[in-house]
């Protein structure tokens, strides 16, 4: 019960705030937008680029939002409240985690096929972009939030953050641009998930001393 | 649980720092005679493979010094001993150092070997991005303020950086590959002629001992720092 409260608070709050759902699916379609701008409308060759951009985009929205996930909390106290609740500090990442992929991860694969759609990209291609977004971004979402809870209690931060993360990144965005490894990603995002939950409790447990 | 030794070693070999700056000068006089003048060209690269004993070393010691850096925050783990901490921090910078002189001089060397200053090819994306862990973890001490804290996390992001390497690699090697495979990994009978393998060791040599100065002259500063924060407390 406690573990679906958090995540309905979060994603209400994900809802509710300026950045919301919305900014994800836009973000993608304003950064594919810039496409044709710089590399002309020579359709033929987009459908190369598409995926690419699709992961650079991924990578970017979930850098742009990694306040929301325990920053926010942080500043206006509530991470307090919610870590005095006595639950264990493993749910609430875990809960973190997943409203967090929620909010920012599925309204991009949800736009993913509509988007294909501008750059004539084939349904099979579609389908595999959407199948390696399925098993990569979670991994990806992990370690963002991971690395903002290591660093909540420095200031100005968000350069700092984007030097730790990119290289994190890398492996996902080298399979995820390759159209059948999703099971590869699958494993990296698990393998993610385990080192971002001990960093994540690691740093919650500083921070709640 | 506190352990008195390394600090013991260390601090004394810290007063013998000066024998140590004479002696990184001469094993670099050495090197250098033996690496530019004493030692015979390549048959197809010519001259420009004498970039070689600039190169390798600081690569090789690029990586291992990330890999002490490591060891040393999970020593600071188990043992919760400050000492490692300077460790690492006093290893960052040269390390950092090391990585930035074996990606320019390779791109110097690529250049006339490969024709282009840089191909993204596996190892150089690697040390690329292994530059980057280190700009990381430096960072780390100058965004924190507070020390203590800056401390727990530069640790933790050391470990986090030393699990990410090999998963890196592998998925850049699966990715891309065009370096030529180590030649000298393989102890029994190297590949490289004895002729080039001395001056390179004595340049190994040479670049051990200016990291260990190096190392010793900022592990003096930081325990410094470290004194007056203290007293300032």
């Amino acid at each position: 019960m406690q573990f679906y409260n958090l995540i309905s608070r979060d994603l209400k709050l994900a809802f509710y705030s300026n950045t919301n759902f919305l900014f994800a699916a836009s973000f993608l379609i304003l950064i594919l937008i810039l496409i044709p701008f710089v590399f002309g409308t020579n359709i033929s060759e987009f459908s190369i680029l598409f995926t690419g951009f699709i992961w650079i985009s991924i990578a970017l929205s979930i850098l742009l939002t990694l306040d929301r996930v325990f920053t926010s909390d942080y500043e206006d106290g509530n991470l307090d409240t919610i870590i005095l609740t006595q639950q264990p500090l493993e749910l609430i990442v875990c809960c973190k985690f997943i409203s967090h992929w929620i909010a920012n991860c599925i309204p991009i694969i949800m736009v993913i096929p509509i988007a294909g759609l501008l750059f004539e990209v084939n349904m099979q291609d579609i389908l595999n972009i959407i199948i390696n977004v399925f098993a990569g971004s979670p991994g990806m979402v992990f370690i963002g939030a991971a690395i903002s809870a290591l660093t909540l209690g420095s200031k100005r931060a968000d350069i700092y953050k984007t030097i730790i993360i990119i290289p994190l990144y890398i492996p996902f965005i080298i399979f995820g641009a390759n159209q059948e490894s999703g099971l590869v990603l699958l494993g990296l995002s698990l393998i993610a998930f385990i080192f971002s939950l001990f960093t994540s409790t690691y740093s919650l447990r500083l921070y709640a001393e | 649980m506190y352990i008195k030794l390394p600090n013991g070693i260390i601090e004394s070999l810290r007063r013998r720092l000066p024998i140590f700056n004479i002696a990184t000068l001469i094993a670099f006089i050495f090197g250098l005679y033996y690496a530019i003048l004493n030692s015979p060209p390549d048959y197809l690269q010519g001259d420009s493979m004498r970039i070689m004993y600039v190169h390798v070393p600081a690569a090789w010691l690029a990586l291992s010094s990330y890999s002490f850096l490591a060891l040393s925050c999970i020593a600071w783990f188990i043992f919760r001993n400050p000492i490692f901490n300077l460790f690492a921090k006093s290893i960052a910078p040269i390390g950092a150092l090391f990585t930035l002189i074996a990606l320019v001089t390779g791109s110097i060397w690529g250049k006339p070997t490969w024709g282009t200053w840089w191909a993204w090819d596996a190892r150089l994306t690697s040390m690329l991005i292994l530059f980057f862990l280190y700009a990381a973890y430096i960072m780390t001490w100058q965004t924190i303020v507070n020390k203590d804290l800056a401390a727990k996390i530069s640790a933790a992001l050391g470990i986090i950086g030393f699990i990410n390497i090999p998963i890196i690699k592998f998925s850049v090697d699966w990715w891309n590959t065009l370096h030529q495979p180590a030649t000298i990994s393989k102890l029994s009978a190297p590949s490289i002629h004895i002729s080039m393998l001395t001056p390179l060791m004595l340049m190994t040599f040479a670049y051990i001992l200016f990291l260990v100065t190096v190392f010793l002259m900022r592990y003096k500063i930081e325990t410094l720092d470290q004194k007056i924060l203290r007293v300032s407390k």
